[in-house]
């Protein structure tokens, strides 16, 4: 028996979670609700975040930076015109989540809470240098998505907080995509890569999924990439460089010696697809 | 003791209802066992299956994830609720003439999520069908029936 609320405001929330010590926040239920009809949690309480308008839709600033609200459902950013060039990434991350029923259900700032290091929007939100916005008992801040996994499960959100939406710079004329290696369609990814060419076509960004308790981002690594993406051997230093760095463990979907395998083709084969496109274009 | 309940209020299959389901009930919970709306079954409990699939507001969405506290005040539509739906009636005629039911436990499920495809893409390949269609599970069939009879719904549809 686990007894719901449905506050409408963020504020309503977060006050609910600080009264009810054993309460969690519900977003779209796609995990948190599998993992309590197994009995791996057992709220007594759950602050169904669904009627909270705030937490809805994705919009722009004045800049061009895009917010998307943490209700924000997976066939929504699948489907989002908005995130075009070097955010390409997210709406394609987006549209590889399981299968279409739960991309109706599961929602990004579920599945940002979750943090599960297989999942695909936390290599694609790294890729994208996003910011979180989060609410909790002592007000609102922000955190870089650089900063929040701190380990396997574990995440910089303090106790009572919730994500409230992600945001993203204003995205640029730049080639990017997402593409992941997982045993059957709609599985969790076995190792996963999220990459985008910077506006020059010189440089990338690139951020490894499901090897290791956070996506894997190798900043000084891709400076040193700078203008040798056509030069093998510095493509081959930078992803040995991410091999030694990645941290993955053996599951039902691939040996750890298999993932660290699995980087460097990912990472020459994705920075392949994205070179060509541009010469294309 | 006592296991708390709470009345909800929501639309089934077009029909106001309200109905007292255990405090944070699933949604197949309250169809199964308070309202004894069977076609939604209850395979793995876990979203994985597909065989719980409803809609909600006209998507579908997994009813074993779904609380039904979340469904207050919404729309829920069941395979009791589809009679009379063009497509629907296509897709079940082309699942039985194809072989596409055995046992019949993911069938429901199985046809809404091809109901959802065929409305965002009437002539889908069969592997946009093998996609769609990989969130339910069928143990019979091998789905080769499965897939045929959703292309050749497709074809019927869109002529």
């Amino acid at each position: 028996m686990t007894e719901v609320f449905n506050p409408e405001t963020v504020e309503e929330a977060v006050a609910l979670l600080a009264q009810h010590g054993e309460a969690m926040p519900l977003s779209g239920g796609a995990t948190l609700i599998a993992m309590r009809n197994a009995a791996l949690v057992e709220p007594s309480h759950l602050i169904s975040l669904d009627r909270i308008p705030d937490l809805r839709g994705i919009s722009r600033d004045d800049g061009g930076g895009i917010r998307i609200g943490a209700m924000t459902r997976h066939f929504e950013t699948a489907a989002c015109v908005e995130l075009t060039g070097s955010l390409q990434v997210l709406r394609r991350a987006a549209g590889m989540i399981a299968n279409r029923v739960v991309r109706n259900m599961g929602t990004m700032g579920g599945s940002v809470a979750n943090a599960d290091p297989a999942a695909d929007y936390l290599p694609a939100l790294s890729c994208c240098d996003a910011v979180l916005e989060i609410a909790g008992p002592d007000g609102r801040r922000t955190l870089s998505i650089h900063d929040y996994i701190e380990d396997w499960y574990e995440t910089a959100l303090e106790e009572g907080e919730i994500i409230t939406a992600i945001t993203l710079p204003a995205p640029v004329e730049v080639s990017s995509t997402y593409r992941k290696i997982a045993r059957v369609s709609g599985d969790y990814a076995t190792a996963s890569c999220a990459m985008a060419l910077d506006p020059d076509g010189q440089g990338l960004r690139v951020a490894i999924g499901a090897c290791g308790p956070g996506p894997l981002r190798d900043r000084a690594g891709e400076k040193a990439l700078r203008g040798k993406l056509d030069d093998p051997s510095a493509v081959s230093e930078f992803t040995s460089r991410l091999v030694a760095l990645a941290d993955p463990v053996d599951d039902v979907r691939g040996s750890a010696e298999y993932r660290l395998r699995l980087i460097p083709r990912l990472v020459t084969s994705v920075l392949s697809e994205l070179t060509t496109q541009k010469e294309m274009a | 003791m006592m296991a708390k309940k709470v009345l909800h209020s929501l639309t089934l299959n077009g029909e106001e209802v309200e109905v007292a389901s255990v405090a944070g009930a699933t949604l197949l919970e309250t169809l199964r066992e308070d309202l004894r709306v069977l076609s939604s079954k209850r395979g793995c409990n876990q979203g994985v299956c597909g065989a719980c699939t409803v809609l909600l507001d006209g998507k579908p969405v997994r009813a074993c994830l779904t609380l039904t506290a979340r469904c207050e005040g919404h729309a829920v539509q069941t395979m009791e609720g589809m009679n009379g739906d063009h497509v629907m009636a296509t897709l079940q005629r082309h699942m039985v003439e194809s072989g596409g039911v055995q046992c019949g436990f993911c069938t429901g499920g199985v046809l809404i999520s091809a109901r959802e495809l065929l409305e965002s893409d009437p002539s889908p390949s069969r592997e946009t069908v093998k996609t769609a269609l990989s969130g339910n599970i069928c143990r019979c069939t091998g789905y080769r029936t499965i897939v045929d009879a959703v292309c050749g719904a497709a074809e019927e549809l869109s002529q």
